[in-house]
């Protein structure tokens, strides 16, 4: 898939019937937010065309035919240890490697790193909590591979002489929290912050206050309070582009919910979710709803013919029963989406005003400050559907702010 | 008779108020000009903006000062256009009346299903999510978020497919901004002959996804005697200034999506 990061998308730059090898871009990267795209397998090219993926229209897709060589592609550039490589080659192995956010919202990374005129960093965060429900694939990586994620910590503070950082991991993960010390025991200016398990924690402007106390007001940036949040996939991703020059092509994903086993798995970027749901042994029941991402934030699936991009960090599958919707009914003013709302808002007004379509009113409600972090219809006892208004009604704002600007 | 008093009170104050606002009104009087008022009775007043204008005032407005044509109000057509081309003195032309037209046939029965869509009823929504509940990228939705904007009560679902009465429909075109997938145009109501699907996919994958597809055959492009019909990107158009509505076209297309005028009518 082509448009697998927030941006353009990239354009493919391979032929049906060329031969690929592991890691050698298949797609480049279109415009400021762009991204290269790169092969997840070694083998030959047998289509390229429009795939559908999980968003409205089709994007364009490479197909690639296995061969099962994995041969790695001639060129690659390893910067070698991140704490003696050049600082300035950092964003742009980040930017080559293809690396955008690996915790679901797929902002590409090297942007993040811009920082413009007159802002600083002084803190990097890397988001360990994993509040999301069902998903463990950022807990296994903590477990398993503490030392890469330190390291791409370590460089993405090089690159923009950040001082501090802060590894945030939730309580309800003590394993995760004691490797983690382990690895950053010794490394310049690293700190493992364990934190309440409380949801949703680990969306950027919360996890930014719980762990420096600095509020981002509303229209900001991370970075006005001086602060970029990565994932700690993400790091980890920093640190194989760095250390080894290899770009994105894996990561760790959950498969849950009723399948046979459900596991985590380093899956290569691209794999169709029906081959990684038969490698947990199938369907343990009749599926009724598959979600990729989180089960709170997770974006729902037509099938399981999808491939999986770089931002999934999870396939849920839901059976018939936990799939059907209940019917929306009246609200009965009882204030717990108020309690519930994470950023102070209030839901129940708010859906009142997405009813009725008015979105000046919405909008002066601050409804552009909504994280559509799904607890409000969660905790909801009338089944309101609002957090999927509320998404609705912020696409609206912004196509209207988007036709008047022209 | 304790109540006497403050109820002589009260009277007087009204009375010298009542005075000093009638004299008020007498001498900061704004003339309006009547027309306004007269244009403004004869809009169908449904405030739907097809004019360009923000309100049915703001458009009364313009036409007595000669900035909006006569014609300009489409729900009121023509009758509207007349009465108000008397008040302003002038002669309205006529305009052919545009109706809205909804440019697919999708329906349950015909259109097959990506998936059950449960969530919120909104096509935007459903839209956006893995291209839509239907299969085809170019199909009407059937929520009704169409139906919702339609000041006129044109607009019904059926087997989840948007109906235009165009009895009803007085092509403000409030629908056709609302279709997230575009699949609402606004057309002269004499053409009553026109293609019903814009898919421009190959024939094989439109025809994969739909029954009544248009999978470009041009069939009717060789039937038709007055060269109106072209097939260009995977799609026929039916040009309506050459077209007779014959009605030949619509025998010969193989899936239906060109209907003959009979029916329509």
């Amino acid at each position: 898939m082509m448009g697998m990061h927030l941006g353009a998308p990239s354009t493919p730059c391979v032929q049906k019937g060329d031969k690929v090898k592991l890691g050698q871009v298949i797609g480049t990267p279109e415009g400021f937010l762009g991204l290269p795209v790169h092969a997840s397998i070694a083998g030959e090219v047998i289509d390229v065309g429009p795939v559908q993926g999980l968003g409205a229209t089709p994007g364009i897709g490479v197909t690639i035919k296995n061969d099962y060589s994995d041969e790695w592609v001639e060129g690659l550039e390893p910067l070698g240890n991140v704490e003696t490589c050049p600082k300035e080659k950092i964003v742009p192995a980040i930017k080559n490697a293809g690396i955008c956010g690996m915790g679901g919202a797929s902002f590409p990374t090297h942007v993040k790193f811009a920082v413009k005129e007159g802002q600083y960093c002084d803190t990097i965060i890397l988001n360990g909590a994993e509040c999301e429900t069902h998903l463990t694939a950022d807990h296994r990586l903590m477990l398993e591979n503490s030392v890469r994620i330190v390291d791409g910590l370590r460089a993405a503070m090089r690159a923009l002489d950040v001082k501090k950082g802060i590894i945030a991991i939730e309580d309800n993960k003590p394993d995760a929290i004691e490797a983690m010390r382990k690895a950053a025991n010794g490394r310049d200016g690293v700190e493992v912050r364990p934190l309440k398990t409380k949801y949703p924690q680990g969306g950027e402007k919360q996890l930014i206050q719980v762990v420096t106390g600095r509020e981002v007001p509303t229209k900001k940036l991370p970075l006005d309070v001086h602060v970029i949040v990565l994932n700690v996939g993400t790091a980890a991703a920093i640190a194989d582009a760095v250390i080894d020059g290899k770009p994105l092509i894996s990561r760790i994903t959950t498969v849950t919910g009723h399948v046979n086993n459900p596991s985590n798995f380093r899956i290569r970027i691209g794999t169709i979710a029906e081959d990684i749901i038969g490698e947990c042994g199938g369907y343990s029941e009749k599926p009724g709803k598959i979600v990729f991402g989180g089960a709170m934030t997770g974006m729902p699936a037509p099938s399981d013919l999808i491939p999986l991009a770089k931002a999934n960090n999870g396939v849920v599958v839901y059976n018939e029963k936990e799939a059907l919707n209940l019917e929306e009914s009246p609200c009965i003013r009882c204030g717990r989406c108020v309690e519930a709302c994470p950023i102070g808002l209030n839901p129940y007004k708010l859906k009142y005003l997405c009813d009725a379509d008015d979105l000046k009113a919405a909008a002066e409600a601050d409804i552009m400050d909504c994280v559509v972090c799904g607890s409000c219809s969660y905790i909801c006892p009338a089944h309101r559907f609002l957090t999927p208004a509320f998404k609705n009604m912020k696409d609206k704002i912004t196509a209207e702010a988007r036709k008047k600007r022209g | 008779m304790d109540i006497f008093i403050p109820a002589l009170i009260v009277a007087v104050i009204g009375l010298v108020l009542g005075a000093l606002l009638g004299m008020a009104s007498k001498k900061f009087y704004v003339k309006v000009d009547e027309r306004v008022e007269q244009v403004r009775a004869y809009c169908a007043g449904a405030g739907c903006g097809a004019c360009g204008y923000a309100s049915c005032d703001a458009f009364a407005e313009a036409v007595v000062k000669g900035e909006a044509p006569v014609n300009g109000c489409r729900p009121g057509g023509n009758e509207a256009a007349k009465a108000i081309a008397e008040v302003m003195g002038v002669n309205a032309e006529k305009t052919n009346p545009i109706v809205a037209r909804v440019i697919c046939q999708g329906s349950n029965a015909t259109a097959k299903e990506r998936y059950n869509y449960n969530g919120i009823p909104s096509c935007r929504v459903a839209a956006g999510i893995a291209g839509g509940p239907k299969q085809c990228r170019f199909s009407c939705i059937g929520l009704g978020d169409c139906m919702a904007k339609c000041a006129f009560g044109a607009i019904h679902m059926e087997n989840n497919l948007c109906v235009i009465d165009e009895d009803k429909c007085t092509g403000c075109g409030a629908c056709v901004e609302e279709c997230p997938r575009n699949v609402i145009r606004l057309l002269p109501k004499e053409q009553s002959v026109y293609v019903h699907c814009r898919n421009t996919d190959k024939a094989r994958m439109a025809r994969d996804v739909c029954m009544t597809a248009c999978i470009a055959c041009a069939r009717c492009k060789k039937a038709c005697q007055y060269d109106a019909i072209t097939v260009e990107n995977g799609v026929a158009t039916i040009d309506p200034e050459k077209c007779t509505r014959c009605g030949e076209c619509a025998k010969v297309c193989p899936c239906k999506c060109i209907v003959p005028p009979e029916v329509v009518a």
